[in-house]
């Protein structure tokens, strides 16, 4: 690309600078970033309780015994761990598709040509630019038991549920209205993680329902700009063509704009499973994992293990099972998008830019 | 060459005045030295978790008294999150020299070693003997008891005479309890509502002559049967619809049901009297103490608060003296009336129920009250125990006091 | 798109008539939905506005009201007087200013680097830089708090804003963007014989002003927010951030009542900065977003 520069004393001068102008980043990353995932690393294989450094003679090797206890030793780590796992596997369940779909939603209707499209854009947008902190204790608010949503409820005659306090599964909620009310034996009595079948198969808690509107509600604006961005791409020539052939919308919609987005749809998709895997900040402003531990979720166990319970090695080693958890899920869709023309792989690069940035959403 | 000398020059003249400094603060720190017992200056800090603005003065002021007396300076941080400063001061080797410390978390600490035992402590003969045992784990104690609490019931009196109860109609036995809660649940009020929490439910285990662990110590006995039948008779109450968990009514604690007027009694402690003369002046209540259980036995559970020191610290004479200080009989008196906690000295038991008559039941529980055993991580456990009593109302105690009781057995056995 | 359908070709009558109607509905419908989503979106902020002017029985008997009756500012009062918002808004400025400028400069430096400088393992270290966006942020805490502690930066603002510094992220902007500047503009400076630095920073970075501005909004916008990373890297209340200071907030004391027109009067000022950069760069924000993807 440089041709042009290929003249030996400057290459020299290039490398130097070249170096120099890296530094500061490479020593940064690799100050915060390489370093502290080879201490973690250590302190996950080691009984370092907190005292002193993890580097001293207070931590001692266990080998792989935090892990065992995570994941194979019965008892009250592991009991939590499988919990924070159901929760958050049904927080990522819910949100990235509904996140997806109202975003795609939100995209397809100021994309259209009507009159204050900007004001329409803004306001769908405007909730992604505000902090965790302030959504969720807006949140805390309107929820509250005597709270505005239940009182919305109230004026058609509903009796809301208690929202943040109230720990039953949604799925169970549902099967109790068609008089199931206690689970049959084969599922209560066998466990996985230490979480009974039946309640691995809970559903959200009404609690983690409300993270789940608050996701909804705080990612979709983003998303819907990233949808927008490729809807403006589609070629306005096919979709008329489309129109002289008779297709109405919904099948121009959907056999047209869904073919011709579909990177952008696995992009928000990866993004969306990277960014519900992290849920954290709403957790500790919202409900510290209460009621019934139905919104512990593995980053919130793991802070928490560390700094609450001195279980140091116990919270490493949570990190990185959850580090394994997210490659997992982005190794799992780069494969179901793999195949695909090289367009879409310069773009899935391009909008990995979001994930240091949006990701914690 | 010019500028080169000047600058030697400069330097020179800077040494000569450094020196001059010094040799003046040195004698000055002599002659202060000989007057006083203490190094002058040490600052001491002390990171306390504040129940409000009151208590925040009242420490603050005592400890300017002590900086005052001493010449050293007590500086005191309010922790936000206590449980998780005083986590991260640890883990970060630069704790604070004193701290509040609970006693559910005084094992974990003691036995990671980041506490420094005050068996020495000048006033230490000073305090209830089983406050002190709650802070002793392996034989030596790690935290000098400050205050304590315990919990009792908490009685809406304008609900009690719209019920037309009585004097007599105090709850004595469990029987009167359920039936006086029956009689209390009227008018959109559930009669008694408490925290889902080991620590206002567990008074029933109490009561009903369980515990968590058996005498030695050495064996958890959540799911014994006096636990399951104590916890069958909150469940008969919460299905008869005359008691409610406050997660239930959608209040965070019990003192802000009562408040709100979710319920007509509930269990609490002496704290409770802060929030109704702030949130709920308007609402009268009256203190009462818990029923016994079916055999007669009294029961209620006590939290402890106590001044931990960090083995980091480095004034450890300092920080003893000031401990010393903030759990005299005078300063504890002074919490009290600022605050409403119950002293840990015996010779203060008089005056407070001088000072706060209509609290007696408050304090009649400490004669048969208890502590948390003091076993490490066992935090954890009564975090997990508190999780799933919020499920109480849909779930069987007995599955609820087996998980626990595995979880707790495993925690016995590593300690 | 059914807006356009009205100008497209001649047809038979019928059809133009049924198209026409057909045509309203859909456009009934979009304005419908865009309407009632709309409401959705803004009612929580407007609720949260006036609830911060409301007293607090006035908000718990009344959390629906649009008016607050009595208007009353006792919550931000009470936040200038009870709390230290004063000094969380200070040390939130100070983080993100910080953060904001020193970010913006190195990254733009290394995406410069990569993208024209030649030299050997520039590659190497482009591949490095893509890997470390994949590490997801919330498993770093505990590795982080351990690294700043041992740095000993822990409760001083170094620790809060170093590890901030570089974003693996912008440097993939920046990068992206100088390449797409043509060369020719660098070529004639050097041979003037101009300086690297020079070029850089007198050339090239005046032509990236867009990619800057991108960097500076995702930057502001990002540290102004963050919160777990202070939770970990302070504990002093005299270093409490915002985000910090009214999670703490948020989470109260027994006793101390709900207290929501506090907290949201608290959660209402804290916005106000970033909604600010968001309506001064609302054009750009837009294209920020789709920018990331086009490349």
């Amino acid at each position: 690309m440089l041709k042009r520069f290929r003249e030996p004393g400057i290459r020299g001068h290039e490398a130097a600078a070249g170096w120099l102008f890296l530094l500061p980043v490479i020593v940064i990353l690799g100050v915060f970033l390489i370093l502290p995932i080879l201490m973690a690393a250590w302190v996950s294989i080691s009984d370092w309780n907190g005292n002193g450094s993890p580097l001293g003679a207070h931590a001692h090797y266990v080998g792989l015994a935090n892990y065992r206890h995570l994941l194979t030793e019965p008892g009250l780590d592991q009991n939590n761990f499988g919990t924070s796992l159901r929760n958050n596997l049904y927080y990522v369940i819910f949100v990235v598709p509904i996140q997806t779909v109202v975003a795609l939603f939100l995209a397809v209707l100021v994309n259209r040509r009507v009159k204050f499209v900007g004001f329409f854009r803004t306001a769908f947008y405007f909730p992604s630019v505000t902090s965790s902190v302030a959504i969720t204790v807006l949140f805390l608010f309107l929820f509250d038991p005597t709270g505005a949503i239940n009182k919305l409820l109230s004026f058609v005659g509903l009796n809301g549920p208690a929202w943040f306090y109230d720990p039953d599964g949604l799925f169970h909620i549902i099967i109790k209205h068609f008089g199931v009310h206690n689970p049959p034996s084969g599922l209560a009595n066998h466990f996985f993680l230490g979480v009974s079948y039946w309640d691995w198969l809970a559903g959200p808690s009404v609690a983690m329902s409300v993270f789940i509107v608050m996701a909804v509600f705080t990612t979709s604006g983003t998303f819907m700009l990233l949808f927008l961005a490729a809807l403006q791409n589609i070629d306005d020539s096919i979709n008329e063509a489309a129109e002289l052939d008779g297709a109405s919308e919904w099948r121009k919609f959907r056999h047209i704009t869904v073919p011709m987005i579909r990177p952008t749809i696995f992009t928000i998709v990866t993004l969306g499973l990277i960014g519900t895997w992290q849920i954290f900040d709403q957790i500790y402003v919202g409900t510290k994992g209460s009621p019934l531990n139905t919104t512990l979720t593995p980053a919130f166990l793991s802070f928490n293990a560390s700094f609450n319970s001195n279980e140091w090695g116990v919270g490493a080693a949570l990190a990185f099972i959850l580090f394994a958890i997210i490659v997992f899920f982005t190794i799992i869709t780069r494969i179901v998008t793999r195949d695909r023309d090289t367009v879409r792989k310069r773009r899935f690069r391009g909008a990995l830019a979001f994930v240091g940035i949006r990701g914690d959403r | 060459m010019n500028a080169q000398r000047t600058t030697h020059g400069v330097r020179w003249q800077l040494a000569l005045a450094a020196v001059a400094v010094a040799a003046l603060a040195l004698t000055a720190g002599v002659a202060l030295a000989g007057q006083q017992t203490h190094k002058a200056g040490v600052t001491v800090t002390a990171l306390i978790g504040s129940s409000g603005p009151a208590e925040t003065y009242a420490v603050n002021n005592a400890a300017r008294a002590w900086s005052k007396q001493t010449g050293n300076t007590a500086k005191v941080i309010v922790a936000s999150d206590l449980g998780q400063q005083l986590a991260q001061g640890f883990a970060s080797g630069n704790p604070a020299d004193i701290f509040y410390l609970g006693n559910d978390q005084v094992a974990t600490y003691a036995k990671s070693g980041v506490l420094a035992p005050l068996d020495n402590l000048k006033n230490v003969n000073s305090f209830y003997p089983s406050l002190k045992a709650a802070y002793t784990y392996k034989g030596h104690l790690y935290a000098a008891p400050k205050d304590f609490s315990t919990l009792a019931l908490v009685i809406n009196t304008a609900s009690w005479n719209g019920a037309k109860l009585k004097n007599a109609d105090l709850p004595k036995t469990w029987k009167q309890l359920a039936s006086v809660a029956k009689k209390l649940t009227r008018n959109g009020q559930v009669g008694l509502c408490t925290n889902p929490e080991f620590h206002r439910l567990g008074v029933f285990m109490l009561q009903n002559g369980g515990w968590l662990v058996s005498k030695n110590g050495k064996t958890a006995t959540v799911n014994s049967k006096a636990n399951i039948a104590a916890f069958n008779f909150v469940k008969s109450m919460i299905k008869n619809g005359s008691m409610k968990l406050t997660n239930q009514i959608g209040a965070g604690w019990g003192g802000e049901g009562f408040g709100k007027k979710e319920c007509a009694m509930t269990i609490e402690g002496n704290w409770i009297s802060g929030a109704m003369q702030h949130d709920y002046p308007t609402v009268g209540w009256r203190v009462a103490e818990l029923p016994a259980g079916p055999s007669g036995i009294k029961g209620t559970l006590q939290y402890d608060g106590g001044w931990g020191l960090a083995a980091a610290s480095k004034n450890k004479a300092e920080a003893m003296a000031l401990i010393t200080y903030l759990t005299q009989t005078k300063v504890q008196m002074g919490n009290a009336k600022a605050f409403g906690v119950m002293p840990s000295v015996k010779a203060d038991r008089k005056p407070w129920s001088t000072l706060y008559p209509k609290f007696a039941p408050f304090l009649a529980g400490a004669d048969y009250s208890k502590s948390i055993p003091t076993v490490p991580n066992i935090a954890t456990v009564l975090g997990d125990f508190n999780q799933q009593l919020q499920g109480l109302p849909n779930t069987d105690p007995k599955t609820i006091l087996n998980r626990i009781q595995s979880e707790l057995q495993s925690v016995l056995n590593q300690a | 798109m059914s807006a356009s359908t009205g100008v497209s070709g001649p047809r038979s009558l019928p059809t133009t008539a049924q198209s026409e109607r057909r045509q309203r509905i859909a456009r009934t419908l979009t304005y419908s939905f865009l309407i009632a989503v709309a409401i959705v979106y803004i009612f929580p902020f407007v609720i949260a506005v006036v609830t911060s002017f409301k007293t607090e029985p006035n908000a718990t008997a009344d959390p629906l009201g649009l008016w607050p009756s009595p208007v009353s500012t006792t919550a931000f009062h009470d936040l200038y007087t009870g709390q230290d918002f004063l000094r969380w808004v200070k040390n939130s400025v100070i983080v993100t200013l910080s953060v904001t400028f020193l970010r913006v400069f190195l990254d733009s430096l290394a995406g410069y680097a990569l993208a024209r400088l030649q030299f050997r393992g520039r590659g190497l270290v482009f591949a490095a830089i893509v890997a470390v966006m994949a590490v997801p942020g919330v498993v770093l805490l505990i590795p982080k708090f351990l690294m700043i502690r041992q740095l000993g930066m822990y409760d001083h603002y170094s620790g809060m804003i170093v590890p901030l510094l570089v974003d693996a992220a912008g440097v993939f902007i920046m990068k992206n963007f100088f390449e797409s500047i043509p060369v020719s503009v660098e070529e004639s400076a050097r041979i003037d014989g101009a300086s690297i630095f020079r070029i850089y920073w007198s050339i090239v970075l005046p032509m990236a002003r867009p990619a800057l501005v991108t960097i500076f909004i995702l930057s502001f916008q990002g540290s102004w927010n963050e919160l777990a990373h202070f939770i970990i890297s302070a504990q002093s209340s005299s270093l409490n951030t915002l985000t910090k200071g009214v999670a703490q907030l948020a989470s109260g004391q027994l006793g101390s009542g709900n207290r929501y027109p506090l907290k949201l009067a608290a959660s209402c000022l804290m916005t106000i900065p970033v909604a600010a950069l968001f309506f001064i760069f609302q054009r750009r924000i837009m294209n920020v977003q789709s920018g990331a993807l086009k490349e």
